[in-house]
């Protein structure tokens, strides 16, 4: 009964993203343009690459485009499930933040899900299908790691999402949480063994976009090991925990000054 | 971070080759770190704010000043590009202190001085180019002309050779980007910094830009006279 009616406002948000992707056709068509041309032609990037070397940082380019893939796979995840976080500034500002509080139902599972991004589906759909097509000789074990670890990357991205909203209850500012994440995660695109090893422990340890975006990609090739995976579970619940903890937080601070 | 997921890509990419793509280690590095810096000042512009004005039906008070709009956008172009000037300054400072790349400089002054005519003519080129852009919204108003921002934003990322040298490119559309405005914004003036280009290549350049830059100009002026028929100041 609980998760149907969560189940209900969701499907009901994302019938209406889905309205508004049709009523504004030109827009949706430019953004998915825009979306297509930046993954292919960094995917063009990547296979020219392999016409010149052999290896960057040990891993072949059918690697690295393996990593690309699944750095999309987990961003996208974000992008199309809690792009509400993106337009949470304005409801704290105007008061409208206040009417979530009031419904009964979770103010958090609101304000994530209060946009659905369907405009990532297509590439979505296309990566997965990739994703497939690649690993198709990689053994069932290794999928299921993949699995596991895709579970602790979807912990991870939620987490920073949740984070990235609590800071906007208590500074009323997302847009440049968001951007600092968004410039973070895309030196993910590429293993972060191409780094110097400071930024490195920083990608993986402070905000371990490596363990959300990179790890499961090494899982699914069989590059991890049992250590990193008990790590990454560890670190994504202590994540986890710190997000509800500083949310529950925020909305002590919460003052509901603009309605 | 842009510049460090760049940086390192090429770094990781020269560990075991001396030459890719003809070009050496140092002047790759040298060219995506030129370029991420020239990405700061040159493609840039305040007038990314143009299309919401548009939209808004805010235009109309700017319409209704004693001032000339497009020079008002300049002014603050300019304004910002300072701004920006400052933070490179800062950001690159420490990156050479901290990873201590070995850097290309021109052989000599005349080379210098060119780059940085280039680069400056860059920045007047896409300052028309960016303000065409943000004029589509006269007619294309959805979502305060983002949609159409979005799409040059991505586009140029690529097409000016932000994330990689543009020779490096098939030789059929590396000519053919040689004839187009976006190439001269970063790509152009990065080629003269590590003498790719030879003297008589130089000029060429300096004058396809300064072609465009007059096209553009006169294109600007007449979308933006079309466009201030259609105007009808939504929202006011």
């Amino acid at each position: 009964m609980f998760s149907r009616k969560y189940l209900f406002v969701w499907l009901k948000t994302s019938t209406l993203s889905l309205e508004s992707v049709f009523s504004t056709k030109g827009s949706s068509l430019m953004y998915l343009l825009g979306k297509f041309i930046r993954f292919f032609f960094f995917l063009w990037l990547l296979l020219r690459l392999g016409d010149q070397i052999q290896k960057v940082s040990g891993f072949t380019v059918n690697q690295l485009i393996i990593f690309f893939l699944v750095f999309n796979l987990f961003d996208m995840f974000g992008q199309i499930f809690f792009r509400g976080v993106y337009w949470f500034r304005q409801d704290v500002i105007n008061g409208q933040f206040d009417f979530a509080l009031l419904r009964p139902m979770s103010a958090l599972f609101q304000v994530l899900t209060a946009q659905t991004d369907l405009l990532d589906v297509p590439l979505f759909v296309i990566v997965v299908a990739a994703l497939i097509k690649e690993g198709i000789s990689v053994p069932l074990t290794m999928w299921f790691l993949f699995a596991f670890m895709g579970m602790i990357s979807f912990v991870l991205i939620t987490a920073v999402h949740i984070f990235a909203a609590a800071l906007c209850v208590l500074t009323t500012e997302v847009d440049h949480t968001m951007m600092i994440y968004r410039d973070l995660s895309a030196m993910a695109r590429l293993p972060v063994d191409i780094y110097a090893p400071l930024i490195r422990i920083l990608l993986t340890l402070v905000l371990p976009v490596a363990v959300a975006l990179t790890f499961p990609a090494k899982a699914l090739m069989g590059l991890l090991g049992w250590p990193y995976v008990l790590f990454a579970l560890i670190i994504s619940l202590i994540f986890l925990m710190a997000s509800f903890k500083l949310w529950q937080y925020s909305l002590s601070q919460h003052t509901s000054s603009s309605s | 971070m842009g510049l460090l997921l760049v940086y390192f890509l090429w770094q990781a990419v020269f560990s075991h080759s001396q030459s890719v793509f003809g070009y050496e280690k140092p002047v790759m590095l040298t060219y995506v770190l030129g370029t991420s810096v020239m990405q700061a000042l040159v493609l840039s512009s305040r007038s990314i704010d143009v299309g919401g004005q548009i939209s808004t039906g805010d235009l109309s008070n700017y319409l209704l000043k004693p001032l000339d709009y497009f020079r008002y956008w300049l002014a603050r172009d300019v304004a910002d590009k300072l701004l920006n000037l400052a933070f490179v300054i800062i950001e690159l400072g420490l990156f050479i202190i901290l990873l201590k790349p070995s850097l290309v400089v021109p052989a000599n002054s005349g080379l210098f001085l060119a780059a940085i005519i280039a680069a400056i003519l860059g920045m007047v080129l896409y300052f028309y180019l960016s303000f065409l852009v943000s004029m589509t919204t006269f007619w294309f108003v959805e979502h305060n002309g983002w949609p159409t921002r979005f799409l040059f934003q991505v586009l140029i990322e690529f097409v000016a050779g932000a994330l990689f040298p543009l020779d490096i490119l098939p030789a059929a559309v590396y000519a053919l980007t040689r004839f187009l405005p976006t190439s001269y914004l970063l790509f152009f003036p990065m080629q003269i910094w590590l003498g790719r280009v030879n003297f008589h290549d130089v000029w060429f350049g300096i004058g396809i830009m300064l072609a465009w830059i007059l096209t553009l100009q006169f294109l600007v002026k007449g979308v933006w006279n079309r466009g201030i028929r259609v105007y009808e100041a939504y929202g006011r």
